[in-house]
C-alpha cells in the first residue's frame, strides 16, 4: 500500500504532509503529557523494529504457497496505544522509504497517514477499543483485530486511489480503480486481522497488563487521581471509567473527544488543502505557460490544440517544428535527439569522473 | 536468509562512510537538493517525458561522484517498481489516442504518459537513495532536528533504525528453533503465525525495559548528547544554490522542447 512519488503530484502530496504533520503534532504533545511517555520511548522503538522483523520472515498461507506479512498499525496501536503506536508508524514508515525506497520521500505524507493515521487516530479510539471495553477477553480481540484490521486496511486504500486519482497522473478512473484495489485489501485485511488477532491473544495470555496500560495507560494518572482508590485493582477502575466515557458520559478533556477533534483537523486540512490546490490544476503549469509558451493537454483541447492543429496541417512536417507543442508533451524529433544527447552526455560524464577517480587513485597508491 | 536481509539493511549506511565530494557535502545541503528535485520532477505533467530527461545528468554525475555502485543501487531500485510499472502499463492500455507519428510509426498518449510514470519513479527513488548513500544516518536525523521535526520521533528512528538488526537476529533464531522441530515446512505455519510474533512482541517488550533501564543508567533523558551544530561551509551554500536553481530553470525552461 506504500505509495511512490511517482504517481503524486505535488499538490496532493504536500496537503498529506500538513495532515500528517498535524497528527504527529498531536500525539507528540500527547506522549509528552504523559508521566511515562519518555520512558516508553525504548519501548516503541523496539516494537517498531519487531514489526520490521515480523515482516522479513514469510508465512506460508495454506493452499495458496503465497506469503503474507503484517502491516502493523492496529497491532503497534493495541501494544503501545494510540499516540505512541502513530509515531512509532510514522519512524517505521521513515525507514522503509529512505532505505528501502519502498514508499516516497514526497509520498511520505500519503502513507502516514493512510497506514498510520487511519489506524491509530481513527479505527483504534473508535472502533477497536469500544469492541475491547470494559476488559479484553479473547472473542473480543478476535473481533476487534479482524474488524479493525479489515476497515483500516479498507479505508487506506480508498485513501490510496483518492491520493491518486487526486494527482492525475495514473490513468484508472476512480471507479475501476476503486473495484481493484478493495478487494485486494479485503483479502489482504482478513489475513492480517486473524494474524493481528492471534498476535494479541497470545500477548493478553501471557501478559495481559500490556494491552490494558495500551488502552488505559495515558489517561491512568488523571483518572487515578479522581477516583482514588475505589477498586484494588487500578486497571478495573481505569477500565470501568472509560468505557463510562464511551457510554456517552463525555468531558471536554477526555481523551476520545481530544483525539476525534484532532483526527477531523487533520482530515479537514489534508482534504481542504488537496482540493484547493486541484481547484487550481497547476499553479506550475500555468506559470510554465506563460513562460515557456507551453500547457497542457486538457487546456490545449480546446483553443490551443485546435490553433495549432491548423497550424500542423498548413506546415506538414518539418523537423525543425516542434508539432506536439501545446501539449505540454513537445515531443518531436529535435527533441527526442535532444533526449538521446542527455543520455550520452551524462554517459560521458560519468565515465569521465569515473577514469579521472581511478587515474588519481593510482596516482596516490604509486607514491 | 534473514541475515541477508541484515546485510541488505546496513549496506546503505555502509556506502555513507566513503570521502567524497559528495560525502563531504553538508547534509542539509543535500536533503534540500533531493527534496527540491523530487518536486521539480514530479511536478511536469503527465504526458511530458522531454521535460524530466535532463535531470539524468545530475543523478549520473552524482552517482560517479561519489563512486557509488550502480548495479546495487539498480537492484534495489527494482524494489520499487512494481505498482507504478502496473500504473504505467494501465495507462498505456487506457490512453489510445494517437499523441505523434515519427517515422511511420504511431505514439499513444499512453505510451507517453506510461514513459513518463517510469522515468519519474526512477529519479525519485534513484535521488533518495543517493541521499541515504553519501549521508550517515546520524547526520540525516540531526537535519531533521533542524527542521523541528520532533525530539522524540528522531529518537525513535535512530533506535528503530539501530534495532531492526538485532530483532531480526532474534526472530532468525527463533525461526531455526522452528524449523528444527518441523522438518517437513518450508516456512512458519500460518496457525503458528500468532504465537511466534505474539513471543517476538513480548521478547521485544522486556527487551525494551532492559534498554530503557540501561539508557537512564547512562544519563538519558537530559538533552541527547552529540548535537552540536555543523555549520554549513561557503562552498555548500554555493552547491545547495546552484543545484536548486538548476534544478527549477530546468522545471520553468525545459531545454529539450526548446530545440
Amino acid at each position: 500500500m506504500h505509495m511512490a512519488d511517482a504517481l503524486l503530484s505535488p499538490q496532493v502530496g504536500v496537503g498529506m504532509y500538513a495532515a500528517s504533520v498535524a497528527a504527529i503534532a498531536v500525539a507528540t504533545a500527547k506522549i509528552k503529557k504523559d508521566d511515562f511517555g519518555e520512558s516508553k520511548v525504548p519501548l516503541m522503538a523496539v516494537s517498531g523494529a519487531m514489526v520490521f522483523a515480523a515482516q522479513m520472515i514469510n508465512f506460508t498461507i495454506p493452499g495458496t504457497g503465497s506469503s503474507g506479512h503484517i502491516g502493523g498499525g492496529i497491532l503497534l496501536a493495541a501494544l503501545l496505544g494510540p499516540f505512541a503506536g502513530l509515531l512509532t508508524l510514522a519512524a517505521v514508515l521513515v525507514i522503509q522509504c529512505l532505505v528501502f525506497a519502498d514508499g516516497g520521500l514526497l509520498a511520505l505524507g500519503c502513507n502516514i497517514f493512510n497506514m498510520g493515521v487511519i489506524p491509530c487516530l481513527f479505527i483504534y479510539p473508535l472502533l477497536f477499543r469500544p469492541i475491547l471495553s470494559p476488559s479484553p477477553t479473547v472473542k473480543r480481540i478476535w473481533i476487534g483485530s479482524v474488524a479493525g484490521v479489515v476497515i483500516t486496511l479498507q479505508l487506506g486504500a480508498f485513501g490510496v486511489v483518492l491520493e491518486t486519482t487526486g494527482s492525475g497522473i495514473a490513468a484508472l478512473p476512480f471507479s475501476a480503480f476503486l473495484v481493484l484495489m478493495q478487494p485486494i485489501h479485503l483479502a489482504i485485511g482478513v489475513v492480517e486481522g486473524i494474524v493481528t488477532a492471534a498476535i494479541l491473544n497470545f500477548v493478553y495470555a501471557a501478559r495481559p497488563d500490556i494491552l490494558t496500560t495500551a488502552a488505559y495507560g495515558s489517561a491512568a494518572p488523571a483518572l487515578a487521581n479522581r477516583r482514588p482508590a475505589k477498586s484494588p485493582n487500578p486497571g478495573v477502575a481505569e477500565a470501568t471509567s472509560v468505557s463510562s466515557i464511551a457510554s456517552g458520559n463525555k468531558r471536554t478533556d477526555s481523551p476520545k473527544t481530544v483525539i476525534i477533534v484532532f483526527a477531523c483537523i487533520a482530515v479537514i486540512l489534508g482534504v481542504g488543502i488537496s482540493l484547493f490546490a486541484s481547484a487550481y490544476p497547476d499553479g506550475l503549469e500555468w506559470s510554465m505557460e506563460r513562460v515557456a509558451g507551453t500547457t497542457e493537454l486538457e487546456t490545449g483541447e480546446s483553443t490551443v490544440f485546435s490553433a495549432l492543429a491548423g497550424v500542423q496541417e498548413r506546415l506538414s512536417f518539418m523537423p525543425d517544428y516542434d508539432f506536439a507543442d501545446g501539449e505540454g508533451a513537445g515531443t518531436s524529433a529535435a527533441g527526442i535527439i535532444g533526449a538521446a544527447l542527455v543520455f550520452v552526455i551524462a554517459g560521458a560524464a560519468g565515465l569521465i569522473i569515473r577514469a579521472y577517480k581511478k587515474h588519481r587513485r593510482a596516482k596516490t597508491a604509486l607514491r | 536468509m534473514l541475515s541477508n536481509r541484515v546485510h541488505d539493511l546496513y549496506v546503505l549506511e555502509g556506502l555513507a562512510d566513503g570521502d567524497t565530494v559528495i560525502h563531504r557535502l553538508h547534509p542539509r545541503a543535500k536533503l534540500l537538493v533531493t527534496l527540491v528535485f523530487i518536486i521539480a520532477v514530479v511536478s511536469f505533467n503527465r504526458y511530458d517525458v522531454l521535460g524530466a530527461v535532463p535531470y539524468f545528468l545530475y543523478l549520473i554525475i552524482v552517482m560517479s561522484l561519489a563512486e557509488l555502485p550502480g548495479s546495487l543501487l539498480h537492484r534495489r531500485f527494482l524494489i520499487a517498481l512494481p505498482f507504478c510499472a502496473f500504473a504505467a502499463v494501465t495507462n498505456l492500455i487506457l490512453i489510445r489516442e494517437t499523441a505523434f507519428v515519427l517515422g511511420g510509426a504511431s505514439f499513444s498518449w499512453g505510451f507517453l504518459s506510461m514513459l513518463t510514470i517510469l522515468l519519474r519513479t526512477y529519479l525519485c527513488v534513484m535521488a533518495v537513495f543517493i541521499l541515504i548513500a553519501t549521508t550517515p544516518f546520524p547526520a540525516l536525523t540531526r537535519e531533521l532536528h533542524r527542521l523541528h521535526v520532533p525530539k522524540i520521533l528522531i529518537t525513535l528512528i535512530e533506535m528503530i533504525y539501530r534495532y531492526i538488526g538485532v530483532l531480526i537476529d532474534e526472530a532468525g533464531s527463533m525461526a531455526t528453533a522452528y524449523k528444527l522441530r518441523s522438518v517437513q515446512s518450508k516456512g512458519i505455519a500460518m496457525k503458528d503465525m500468532g504465537s511466534f510474533v505474539g513471543q517476538l512482541a513480548i521478547r521485544s517488550f522486556d527487551r525494551g525495559e532492559r534498554i530503557y533501564a540501561a539508557m537512564t543508567c547512562r544519563g538519558y533523558g537530559r538533552d541527547i548528547p552529540g548535537r552540536e551544530r555543523v555549520r554549513m561551509t561557503p562552498p555548500d551554500i554555493l552547491c545547495l544554490i546552484l543545484l536548486c536553481a538548476a534544478f527549477v530553470l530546468l522545471r520553468f525552461f525545459p531545454i529539450l522542447h526548446m530545440l
